[in-house]
C-alpha cells in the first residue's frame, strides 16, 4: 500500500517535471523542472532499495549536471524565452513527436505481448544479497578494487593537469614558434 | 550479517606493486620540483623522467628473478612472466621516447615538466594494463594511459594541426571508450563477475546467450579503435600527422602495444571459449587492417603519414594471431608478443630518424630525403635497416616477427588460416612498394636543395638510434632472444 503511494507520488513528480521542461517557455525553467524530475527518479531508486544510486542520482544528475546546464545557459545568455525560437531545427517538432508516439508504442506493445511484465526475476547473474547494496559497494570497492580506485584520483589529478596546461593563455614572451613541419 | 559484512584489509603484496609506486613516485616528484624551482628545473626533467623509468626497471628485474605468481586483489591484478615481459618493453619503448623528446621539446614551445608528468602518467596506465585481469582494473588502466596520450597529441598549443590531432584522437578515444563500457556492463551483467577467470567461466557454462556476443563484440570493437584497425583507424592518420613527432612515436607504439595487451588478455583469458564469436571477429578486422592501410600508404608523401598508415597496417599484422586463437594457442600468442617486441623497436628507431632529419629539412615529405646518403650516410643507414625490418627483410629483425606469423596460421591448418596466410602474404609485397620508395630517395635520387651540410644528431638522438638499431639487429640475427621472451609469456598466461 506504502509502496504503491509512494510509487504513484513519485512517478507523478517525474511526469510533471518532464512536462515542465519540454513546456516552459523559460529555459532557466526548464532546466529547474529537470531538476524535479530527476529527484522523482531517486526516489523510485530509494523504493527500490538502491540507496546509493538515489544518492548518485541527485548529487551528480541534480547537484552537478544541471547545475552545468544552468552555467550554460546564464553565459549564453539565452535565459529570455524568444531566444529560443531562433535555434529550432525545421520539423524538430514533428520529429520528436514521432519518437515519442514511437517510442510509446514499442512500451505499449511490450506490455500486452509480455502479458505478465513484472516476474520478479534478476535480469542479471549477479550475486544477489540482501545486504544493503551501500556497505557491498563500499566494501567492493576499498578491497577488491581499491587498485583501481586509487589510480582513479591519480587520473582525475592528471586530468586537472593536462587541462590547465591546455586552457591556459600564453604570455606574450611565450608567444608560440610557427613550426614549419609538414606544412610546407 | 556481520560476519558477511565485516572488513577485510585487502592483502598487499608491495613487492608486486613496487613497478608501479616507483613510477607514480616519480611522477610525483617531477611535479613536486617543478613547483619548487619552476624553471631553474627544466634541465633536469628529461633526466629525472628517464632515470624514473630505469628505477622501475630494478622491481621488474627483481620480480622476474623470483620467478613466483602474484595475485592480488581476488585475480584482478595479477603479475606473472606475461606481464613483466610487456611492462619492461613499455617501460624500455618510454625510454627512448623520452630521448627523443629531449631535445624537440626543449627547441620547440613547448610546457616541458608536464609533459614528462604526462609521459610518465601514461605509462603507468600502460604499465597497470599488463597485470589487469578484470574489467574495472583494464578500463582505468585504458583511461589512465588515454587521456595524458590526448592532451599530449594537442601539446604543441600553438598549431590548429596540434589542436586538431588532440580533438580528432579525444572525441574518437570516447567514443570508443563508450562503447567499450556499455559491452562491459552486458558481459558483467550476464557474468555476475568483472574478473576475467569469472567470465570465462560464466561464458562456458552459458555459451547460447546472444547478449555474450553483443558484449564481447563491443568490447573488442573499443580496443580496435585504441590499436586503429581498420574501420576504426580514421583518427590515427590526422593524430599522427599533428601530434609533436615524439608523441606520435609514442602514441604508434607504446599505445598501440597497450591496446594490444589488453586484447591478449581478453581474447585468452575472458573469451577463450568464444573463438565462434573472436576468430570471425579478427579475421574480418585483420584482414581489412592490413589492406587498407597497406594501400593507402602507398599513396603518401609526409612520411609521418606514411608511418601512420604503416603503423595501421602493422598492427593489422598483429592481429592476425587472433584469429587463430583457439587452433594454435601457444603459437598464436607466442607470435602476438614477440612482434610487439619488435615492432616497437623497428617503429620507433624509424621516427627517430625522421626526427633527427627534420631538425635539418624542417619537412615531413618524403621528397625532402633525397639523397640523404650523400651527406648523412648514417642516417641513412639506419633508416634503411628500420624500413627493411617494416618490410620483413633478413637479418633486420622485422622477418622473424612474419615468421611467428605465418608459424601460428601453419599449426592451426584449414582453409579459413591459409587463407589469411595468403593475404599476409601479398600484404608484405605491397608493403615493400612504399618502403622502398623511401629508399630508393635516400640512396638514388638527388638532393632537393643541392644544401649537403650534414646533419648534426643530438646526443638523445643518437643514444635512441644505437638503442633502436642495436634491439633491431639483434632480433634479427638472435631471433631466440625475442623468441625466449614469447614462450616464457606463454607459459605463464596459459597456465601451460
Amino acid at each position: 500500500m506504502v509502496d504503491a503511494l509512494v510509487f504513484f507520488i513519485a512517478a507523478a513528480v517525474c511526469l510533471t517535471g518532464a512536462l515542465g521542461v519540454i513546456l516552459a517557455r523559460n529555459p532557466v525553467h526548464s532546466a529547474l523542472m529537470l531538476v524535479m524530475t530527476l529527484f522523482g527518479i531517486a526516489v523510485q531508486f530509494v523504493a527500490q532499495e538502491a540507496h546509493f544510486l538515489a544518492a548518485v542520482q541527485v548529487i551528480v544528475y541534480a547537484g552537478a549536471i544541471v547545475v552545468l546546464f544552468l552555467f550554460v545557459i546564464m553565459l549564453l545568455g539565452v535565459d529570455r524565452a524568444q531566444d529560443l525560437e531562433l535555434s529550432i531545427l525545421p520539423g524538430q517538432r514533428w520529429a520528436a513527436l514521432v519518437f515519442g508516439a514511437g517510442s510509446l508504442m514499442v512500451l505499449g506493445a511490450l506490455i500486452v505481448v509480455v502479458g505478465e511484465p513484472v516476474t520478479g526475476a534478476k535480469s542479471v547473474g549477479g550475486s544477489a544479497s540482501t545486504a544493503e547494496n551501500v556497505r557491498l559497494l563500499a566494501r567492493s570497492l576499498f578491497s577488491d578494487h581499491v587498485y583501481a580506485f586509487e589510480l582513479t584520483s591519480l587520473l582525475l589529478v592528471i586530468a586537472v593537469i593536462g587541462a590547465v596546461v591546455l586552457a591556459r593563455k600564453p604570455s606574450q614572451s611565450e608567444l608560440p614558434l610557427v613550426e614549419e613541419r609538414g606544412e610546407n | 550479517m556481520d560476519v558477511l559484512l565485516a572488513f577485510s584489509r585487502p592483502a598487499l603484496d608491495w613487492h608486486a606493486l613496487a613497478p608501479e609506486l616507483t613510477l607514480l613516485a616519480f611522477g610525483t616528484l617531477i611535479t613536486v620540483v617543478d613547483i619548487i624551482w619552476d624553471d631553474r628545473s627544466k634541465q633536469a626533467m628529461p633526466t629525472l623522467a628517464g632515470m624514473g623509468l630505469l628505477a622501475t626497471l630494478v622491481p621488474i628485474l627483481t620480480l622476474a628473478v623470483d620467478g613466483t605468481d602474484r595475485a592480488m586483489f581476488a585475480g584482478a591484478y595479477v603479475v606473472d612472466d606475461f606481464s613483466l615481459v610487456l611492462k619492461a618493453l613499455f617501460l624500455i619503448s618510454g625510454y627512448i621516447v623520452i630521448l627523443m623528446s629531449v631535445d624537440y621539446i626543449r627547441e620547440g614551445d613547448y610546457y616541458e615538466n608536464e609533459y614528462y608528468t604526462l609521459i610518465l602518467t601514461s605509462l603507468l596506465g600502460m604499465v597497470m594494463m599488463s597485470s589487469s585481469r578484470d574489467l574495472v582494473s583494464v578500463f582505468v588502466a585504458l583511461e589512465l594511459l588515454s587521456i595524458p596520450a590526448y592532451m599530449l597529441a594537442a601539446w604543441r598549443k600553438g598549431g590548429p594541426r596540434s589542436n586538431e590531432a588532440g580533438l580528432k584522437y579525444y572525441l574518437m578515444g570516447v567514443f570508443a571508450s563508450a562503447v567499450m563500457l556499455y559491452g562491459m556492463s552486458l558481459v558483467y551483467g550476464l557474468a555476475g563477475s568483472t574478473t576475467f577467470d569469472g567470465i570465462a567461466q560464466s561464458m562456458a557454462a552459458d555459451a547460447t546467450n546472444p547478449v555474450a556476443i553483443l558484449g564481447i563484440l563491443f568490447i573488442l570493437i573499443g580496443f580496435a579503435f585504441k590499436v586503429s584497425a581498420v574501420p576504426f583507424h580514421t583518427w590515427a592518420p590526422d593524430t599522427y600527422e599533428g601530434a609533436p613527432t615524439p608523441v606520435t612515436a609514442f602514441l604508434a607504439v607504446a599505445s598501440k602495444a597497450a591496446g594490444m595487451v589488453a586484447l591478449i588478455q581478453l581474447v585468452f583469458v575472458a573469451f577463450p571459449g568464444r573463438d565462434d564469436v573472436v576468430q570471425p571477429f579478427f579475421w574480418v578486422i585483420s584482414a581489412l587492417t592490413m589492406t587498407i592501410g597497406n594501400l593507402i600508404a602507398l599513396r603518401q608523401n609526409n612520411i609521418v603519414r606514411l608511418l601512420a598508415y604503416s603503423g595501421v597496417a602493422q598492427g593489422g599484422f598483429m592481429l592476425v594471431p587472433f584469429a587463430v586463437a583457439a587452433e594454435a594457442p601457444a603459437r598464436a600468442f607466442e607470435a602476438i608478443v614477440i612482434y610487439l617486441a619488435i615492432y616497437a623497436f623497428m617503429n620507433l628507431g624509424a621516427f627517430t630518424v625522421v626526427l633527427a632529419v627534420a631538425r635539418k629539412t624542417r619537412s615531413g615529405e618524403i621528397d625532402s630525403y633525397g639523397g640523404l646518403f650523400q651527406y648523412a650516410p648514417g642516417l641513412a643507414v639506419a633508416m634503411t635497416v628500420f624500413l627493411a625490418a617494416l618490410a620483413g627483410i633478413p637479418p633486420a629483425g622485422g622477418w622473424f616477427a612474419k615468421f611467428g606469423l605465418f608459424r601460428a596460421l601453419l599449426d592451426a591448418g584449414g582453409a579459413w588460416a591459409a587463407a589469411l596466410g595468403v593475404v599476409v602474404a601479398v600484404n608484405t609485397v605491397i608493403a615493400f612498394a612504399y618502403y622502398a620508395r623511401i629508399l630508393v630517395q635516400m640512396w638514388f635520387q638527388p638532393i632537393p636543395d643541392g644544401d649537403n651540410r650534414p646533419i648534426a644528431v643530438t646526443g638523445s638522438l643518437g643514444a635512441a638510434l644505437a638503442v633502436t638499431i642495436a634491439a633491431t639487429m639483434a632480433f634479427g640475427v638472435l631471433p631466440g632472444l625475442v623468441g625466449h621472451f614469447g614462450e616464457v609469456s606463454v607459459l605463464s598466461a596459459l597456465g601451460g
